[in-house]
């Protein structure tokens, strides 16, 4: 590969554009806004903003969609779901699963996957 | 540029990803919005774009494409060569209309075509690729917006011929049709803007597929001089990587600089440089048989017979040196008769220059004419001096540079010129009133670039 294009490749991947383009165009597809570019600089603002802990990140997901996602996995109501299916549901969001002490029996309640998730997901902002 | 494959990369995207690899700011968040904040271009105030890019394909066995943006410049491309004018929307809605049905009719007729308006955007371009129509030209009209904006304004349409009109810039002078013309429907401010902001965002596709091909004319001046940009332009012939070999004729009053010329040439490109008398003189010097035969009209002045000439010179142009390299000449032929017989001899040349000077200059340059008897240096009183007064002292002035037979020389050149010049349609002329390597560089560009073709038939 070109010197140049090493350059590139390792310069998007230090600031991980990719994944932030790939953030910006779901974010876009979700609002579908009227004024598209205007409502990029506002996310990127808020990004911004988030960086210097002044404000919330554009998050996608919001505390409803949260709740909902446990509802639709504890299907049967019992009020936590395992171990296993959290670590499902992050990764279809994205997230990281690495850091996570849990034991197989664990319960997660409705309070503790908000957390978990607020948490991964604040970390994933984080980077930029 | 690397291969940027994101799953999730629009249009928007592309255009900052490739921003952010060129320069690389440390901080992507605040170059991101800055690149955005600039390139506004939604919605927000009056969008002066194109409004209609009318394009042109002009096909000529194969095509010339052009984007323009009024429709009287199609018309008068099309009436320039002959050729059919396809606008979309006599394809699409105005099946009927006459110029459809010629349209339709141009591949019997092998008569070239002008595409207006079409393609518009990248997907187009590549459906008319597919089908295997490609365009030989592709003339782009831009303008400032303001200036779009405010044109499509005035503009009018004549129901019955579809021709265009504007109310300050293409007034028809037929009172009939002034009656008849009425103002577009798709004409408001709005609508156009629409459309302007439509054409920006789809035309660097465009103009990316067409590069090679590709014009860009100013269509902010009058429309005469566009018209004739683009006619130059459709005119040109693609360069080619083919060998060339130049046979170059210079034809001239003496003391225009054509043996200068020629030498530089000959010098630079490996040309053969042939002047006439020069070679007359040499057949002489070398006492071959035709030199015996033209030696006795030599030492009296006499002019030497067409026929002698021309053989002379058939042998010295067919020998193997000028095939390969090509040759230049100066100094025949001198009126019509001769040009002819050269022609019939199956000499032909591919460029031919006619060197332009006015009499006062004829006269500077050749009565100070001098020439030092014992080192053979050829100098000028006032534009090439002799370096030591020793030099200056010895100098002679040949009799052919003075002043009765200067005249002479020039009256003969000058009957014969304007035939000449009819003979030979598509020849240069050159100011050669300049500075040596200006005209040098004139030259040259005539001699490199394709040949304009007049007839278009011919591309």
């Amino acid at each position: 590969m070109a010197a140049g294009e090493e350059q590139s490749r390792e310069y998007l991947q230090r600031h991980r554009l990719p994944e932030l383009l790939h953030r910006l165009g779901a974010l876009l597809l979700f609002h579908r806004p009227e004024r598209p570019r205007e409502f990029l600089i506002q996310v990127l603002e808020r990004v911004k903003a988030g960086r210097r802990a002044e404000g919330e990140y554009p998050f996608l997901l919001d505390e409803a969609n949260v709740d909902a996602m446990f509802s639709l996995l504890d299907v049967l109501g019992q009020g936590f779901i395992r171990p296993a299916q959290y670590r499902e549901a992050l990764k279809t969001l994205g997230l990281s699963t690495e850091d996570l002490e849990l034991e197989d029996d664990d319960a997660i309640t409705l309070d503790v996957f908000k957390e978990g998730m607020k948490k991964k997901m604040l970390e994933s902002w984080s980077v930029y | 540029m690397a291969v940027l494959n994101f799953p999730l990369c629009p249009i928007y995207f592309q255009n900052m990803l490739e921003e952010l690899l060129i320069h690389k700011p440390d901080d992507p968040i605040e170059f991101m919005i800055n690149h955005l904040k600039q390139n506004n271009d939604d919605g927000n105030s009056v969008f002066l774009h194109p409004s209609k890019k009318n394009c042109f394909i002009f096909f000529p066995n194969v095509s010339t494409c052009i984007f323009f943006f009024s429709s009287p410049q199609a018309m008068w491309l099309c009436k320039h060569f002959n050729a059919i004018r396809v606008s979309q929307e006599t394809l699409l809605f105005k099946e009927v209309l006459m110029q459809t049905e010629e349209a339709k009719a141009y591949k019997e007729r092998n008569q070239g075509w002008i595409l207006e308006g079409f393609p518009e955007n990248q997907e187009q371009a590549w459906m008319l690729q597919s089908s295997g129509i490609f365009p030989r030209h592709v003339v782009m009209l831009y303008a400032p917006d303001t200036v779009l904006i405010e044109r499509s304004g005035g503009k009018r349409l004549d129901p019955l011929t579809q021709e265009v009109f504007h109310t300050t810039f293409d007034w028809p002078s037929d009172p009939l049709v002034q009656e008849r013309l009425v103002k577009p429907e798709d004409l408001s401010e709005q609508e156009v803007s629409k459309n302007l902001l439509e054409y920006h965002r789809n035309f660097p596709d465009i103009f990316h597929i067409y590069q090679k091909v590709l014009k860009s004319i100013n269509a902010d001046q009058p429309s005469v001089d566009v018209l004739s940009q683009a006619l130059a332009f459709v005119q040109t012939r693609h360069r080619s990587a083919a060998p060339f070999t130049p046979r170059i004729l210079f034809f001239g009053p003496p003391g225009s600089g054509k043996s200068l010329q020629a030498e530089l040439i000959a010098q630079k490109y490996d040309v053969v440089n042939i002047c006439c008398g020069q070679l007359l003189k040499e057949a002489v010097a070398d006492n071959t048989k035709l030199g015996e035969l033209v030696k006795p009209y030599i030492d009296n002045g006499y002019p030497v017979p067409d026929n002698l000439v021309l053989k002379l010179l058939t042998e010295r142009l067919s020998a193997l040196d000028c095939l390969t390299n090509g040759w230049v000449l100066s100094g025949f032929p001198r009126d019509v008769k001769q040009a002819e017989q050269l022609q019939k001899a199956q000499i032909n040349a591919n460029r031919v220059f006619f060197f332009n000077l006015p009499y006062e200059s004829i006269m500077e340059r050749l009565s100070q004419r001098r020439t030092d008897p014992v080192t053979g240096e050829r100098y000028h009183t006032t534009l090439r001096p002799a370096p030591t007064p020793e030099i200056q002292a010895r100098l002679r002035q040949n009799p052919k540079d003075e002043q009765g037979n200067i005249e002479k020389r020039l009256n003969i050149y000058y009957s014969h010129v304007k035939a000449l010049e009819d003979f030979y349609q598509d020849a240069f002329y050159v100011n050669a009133d300049q500075d040596p390597f200006v005209i040098f560089e004139f030259i040259e560009s005539c001699i490199i670039k394709p040949l304009p073709c007049k007839n278009i038939r011919s591309l």
